[in-house]
């Protein structure tokens, strides 16, 4: 429960009320505030031109392609790491293997090699190093 | 007066009128505009204590209304909504102005009295504003819309959107600190 005092006004608050104003002031500033409004009113009473429309969504439209570009930029940032991913055996792992005598790249391999790397493989476990053998037979 | 502005003019329904003027219905904003003026200028003026300015935020605040009539929902009073407007107008004008002003005494309220006398009240009335623009953004605007202009709780609620016991309690705490504030004078 506040106490007494505080359920009366301050005293001499009155002073700061707003001077009357006469009538013709009060015309006045009405006669204001309704020419201010004036161009609006106008626009309000004839109906919107297409451009008018296009307008109006020119900004909500802004919003939106701004907020799909921060999405799709988040995305590309914290999206998954792509290099994480399990990449194909490539023509050149397994020369690689193949000259370091290391454990062929495709029997390390998980997932499917593409043609050149079946073929570069075949050739290194005929120890050709790699060379196509030609027809004279110098490879072998 | 009151929040609803009724009795300054024929009482036509408000969402009615608020329709109209969203089809650009000169007249219909002619009512709204003769049915709050004047207690908006009070108010403005509550805040401000500065008549031109007052008539200026008055004439802001319409201008805003009618940019954002489609906001007000259909089948809303016009009356708090747009006391909220410019309440907040009237927040945000204040901290803008470079200093404030406190406008000289109107000659109708010096009366007969003398210099001496006349220049008490303009002290007082300088220390009234100061204490009263110093006090919380929310805890002002219930002392002046109702110490001042005269609004109900429950109007005051509406306005600004608070439970009424809020506004009551607000309105306790701001006495408290203006008492405060002007102990020293007082004394």
């Amino acid at each position: 429960m506040a106490p007494e005092h505080e359920n009366q006004p301050i005293e001499g608050l009155d002073a700061l009320r707003a001077p009357n104003r006469s009538e013709a002031q009060r015309q006045a500033a009405q006669a204001r505030i309704l020419a201010a409004a004036e161009p609006l009113l106008e626009r309000r009473a004839r109906p919107a031109t297409s451009f008018e429309i296009l307008a109006a969504w020119a900004r909500p439209g802004l919003v939106a392609a701004s907020v799909a570009l921060l999405v799709f930029a988040a995305a590309l940032q914290f999206g998954p790491d792509r290099s994480s991913e399990i990449q194909p055996v490539t023509l050149e792992d397994v020369l690689a293997s193949g000259e370091a005598g290391d454990v062929p790249a495709l029997l390390v391999a998980i997932n499917e090699p593409d043609t050149d790397a079946v073929m570069a493989a075949a050739l290194l476990q005929n120890g050709n190093g790699g060379r196509v053998p030609d027809d004279s037979g110098e490879g072998q | 007066m009151d929040a609803t502005g009724e009795g300054q003019t024929p009482v036509i329904d408000e969402p009615l009128l608020v329709e109209r003027v969203r089809r650009g219905d000169r007249e219909a904003f002619g009512i709204l505009v003769d049915r709050y003026s004047e207690q908006a200028f009070a108010v403005a003026y509550g805040f401000l204590q500065h008549a031109e300015d007052s008539e200026d935020l008055v004439q802001d605040a319409f201008i805003r209304a009618l940019e954002r009539i489609d906001k007000l929902g259909r089948g809303s009073n016009f009356g708090p909504w747009f006391y909220r407007l410019l309440v907040n107008a009237a927040l945000n004008r204040r901290k803008y102005l470079a200093r404030r002003r406190t406008e000289d005494v109107p000659a109708s309220a010096s009366g007969p009295d003398s210099p001496a006398v006349d220049t008490e009240r303009a002290e007082l009335r300088g220390r009234l504003a100061a204490a009263v623009s110093s006090l919380p953004d929310d805890l002002e605007t219930v002392v002046v819309l109702h110490d001042l202009e005269g609004f109900t709780h429950p109007e005051i609620a509406k306005v600004l959107g608070i439970p009424e016991g809020t506004c009551r309690s607000h309105l306790s705490r701001a006495r408290r600190m203006l008492r405060e504030a002007l102990k020293e004078y007082q004394r």
